[in-house]
């Protein structure tokens, strides 16, 4: 979740305000000493237990290591990672994750803020869908297991109505199709949460013009009111972006990336490779990838999206 | 008649959205409250006998949910407070105090929040593995309030700078150091951001899963997310009621806290001012 936001995050300062310069004769010993007691147990955390070991695994990406020998290796890994159809696989299914995240999560979540609005049935509906929202991803992962399994309660719904059982979870790319799914469930509802403080923040006055110029429903809708809920928007899509990216939890309880390795996603390859077949040079290259994945995607989309407006 | 159309639409997809989302949720207290022998080996639609708290206990107890649930409240309260006290300091530092190079500060704490945790993880287990810290409370205790730094920071760094200047200065002119301006004004007025920030961490930190599974192995020392796996990968042998407790077990307070402090969860995702 920490991580998850960072897009907003860096949309509110995409550079800290520069500070006033300092009086040059400001700054004695004293001063300096008192700035590092209070930056200095913050960085020092920061750095000893996140940058080394993020140095580390860059540096390991180059090397074979098994956990006990370590050899150079150049760009072996990576050259590894191209030509292997699993990790190739793993990179398919992080884009389904990503496309179905975007697709699903967001625009149900937008449509559920605008037509929840105003309603006691609305109200109802909203708190339905907020609350998977407080579930950890583990949580939703042990319900849902216990609903798709061959026996499991959709399977039953399927039979009364007739239909035959489906294999939710052993057949790619039903079981990622279904995991996605699953997540939407969970998901949803902090997008309703954020795209309805957005909603908010279209001052009436705005809404009332635009009626009385003869705007109304869906034009009133996507010509006035969404382009007003932007800063909300940035952050759905942001979160939805990064957050799918990263997807592991899910995934790790409902197929553990099986069968085989048909459902991996980047995290969970990353993790078998390291953890499970100790190919450590592996697992950082494609942490590494992964990482790389992510700040660029994020990237891009705050440039496009952080644009100045015309004033 | 149009609108007559409408609403009748909109009632129908908000029937169909609350009975979709609800679903899940009803089986899954209605199964954890069906008593573990009489469950049927379908999932069960309507609550018969009681026996909810058995199912608890037994989750509780032999499913090793309670050390779980204890560890957990003591690593995310204890974690999520130290790091936000942490990033409160540095945001105080970077913001009032005269330092040079802020930018580079910022990034510098402040990018351990960008790139994926998978980045971190196995050299983390490495070194937990080399220094006696793997599976004991303190090497899990370390990371999470390491993680949990760059995004507190951000985010008191940001409400700090929406304080008034002058307040600092007028108190370093009336001869207060650093240490007092920031106890005696700072503090006091970051409460409300601190809290936020508290809430958040404390959510993450009870929700991970990741870390809790590398870094600990005994019933003891793993927290609650890393207990859940346990217990589900014993799924035919304790029973899905009993599994079902054990996910209401871990659900419950993060349930509770954002359904009490949802506006701070908002408030932290739409840009902490």
């Amino acid at each position: 979740m920490t991580v998850s936001a960072s897009p907003a995050r860096t949309a509110a300062h995409p550079t800290p305000a520069g500070p006033p310069p300092a009086a040059p004769h400001g700054r004695s010993l004293k001063d300096r000493l008192a700035a590092s007691a209070f930056i200095g147990p913050a960085t020092v955390f920061v750095g000893l237990v996140l940058l080394l070991p993020m140095v580390w695994t860059i540096a390991t990406s180059f090397t074979r290591y098994n956990g006990v020998t370590m050899h150079w290796a150049g760009l072996d890994n990576y050259t590894r990672l191209l030509t292997d159809p699993g990790f190739g696989q793993s990179l398919l299914n992080t884009l389904l994750w990503s496309v179905g995240s975007l697709v699903l999560p967001v625009a149900l979540g937008l449509l559920i803020a605008v037509v929840t609005q105003g309603s006691r049935l609305g109200t109802i509906a909203r708190i339905a869908v907020i609350i998977p929202y407080a579930l950890s991803g583990t949580a939703t992962g042990v319900v849902y297991n216990f609903m798709l399994r061959s026996d499991g309660a959709v399977n039953q719904v399927l039979g009364t109505l007739g239909l035959d059982p489906v294999d939710w979870l052993l057949h790619w790319p039903m079981n990622t199709v279904t995991m996605i799914v699953a997540s939407t469930w969970q998901a949803t509802g902090i997008n309703v949460v954020l795209f309805m403080v957005g909603l908010q923040t279209v001052p009436s006055s705005t809404i009332e013009a635009a009626r009385l110029d003869g705007a109304s429903g869906g034009k009133l809708f996507w010509r006035v009111v969404f382009p007003q809920m932007a800063s909300s928007t940035i952050v759905v899509v942001g979160m939805a972006l990064a957050n799918s990216l990263k997807t592991f939890d899910l995934v790790w309880l409902l197929t553990s990336g099986g069968p085989g390795t048909a459902s991996e996603t980047l995290a969970l390859t990353m993790y078998r490779q390291t953890f499970l077949l100790s190919r450590y040079g592996l697992g950082a290259a494609t942490a590494v990838v992964l990482a790389i994945i992510v700040v660029a995607a994020s990237w891009l989309y705050l440039r496009r999206s952080l644009r100045p407006e015309p004033a | 008649m149009n609108t007559k159309l409408w609403t009748g639409l909109r009632s129908i997809f908000l029937v169909l959205i609350t009975v979709l989302w609800l679903v899940p949720v009803w089986l899954m207290v209605v199964n954890a409250i069906t008593p573990s022998a009489q469950y049927s080996g379908t999932p069960t639609w309507w609550p018969g006998d009681l026996g909810l708290l058995t199912n608890l206990t037994e989750a509780w107890d032999t499913g090793q949910m309670g050390p779980g649930f204890l560890n957990s409240l003591y690593y995310s309260s204890i974690c999520a407070a130290v790091a936000v006290l942490l990033a409160a300091l540095a945001g105080f530092g970077t913001v009032v105090l005269k330092v040079r190079h802020k930018t580079l500060w910022f990034w510098l704490i402040y990018c351990g929040t960008l790139v994926p945790l998978q980045i971190f993880l196995a050299p983390m287990f490495t070194a937990a593995a080399r220094s006696n810290l793997y599976d004991t409370r303190l090497g899990l205790m370390i990371v999470y309030v390491a993680i949990a730094i760059p995004f507190a920071y951000f985010l008191m760094r940001n409400f700090i700078t929406t304080l008034p200047r002058e307040v600092f200065e007028a108190s370093s002119i009336d001869g207060a150091g650093p240490l007092m301006t920031f106890l005696r004004i700072c503090l006091p007025m970051c409460r409300p951001a601190m809290f936020a920030a508290f809430i958040f961490q404390f959510t993450w930190a009870w929700n991970d899963l990741l870390f809790g599974m590398t870094l600990t192995a005994s019933p003891q020392v793993r927290p609650i997310m890393a207990s859940l796996i346990n217990l589900n990968g014993n799924y035919s042998a304790v029973g899905p009621p009993t599994v079902l407790a054990g996910a209401l077990i871990a659900s419950v307070p993060t349930v509770a806290i954002f359904f009490v402090f949802q506006r701070f969860f908002v408030s932290s995702l739409t840009l902490s001012k």
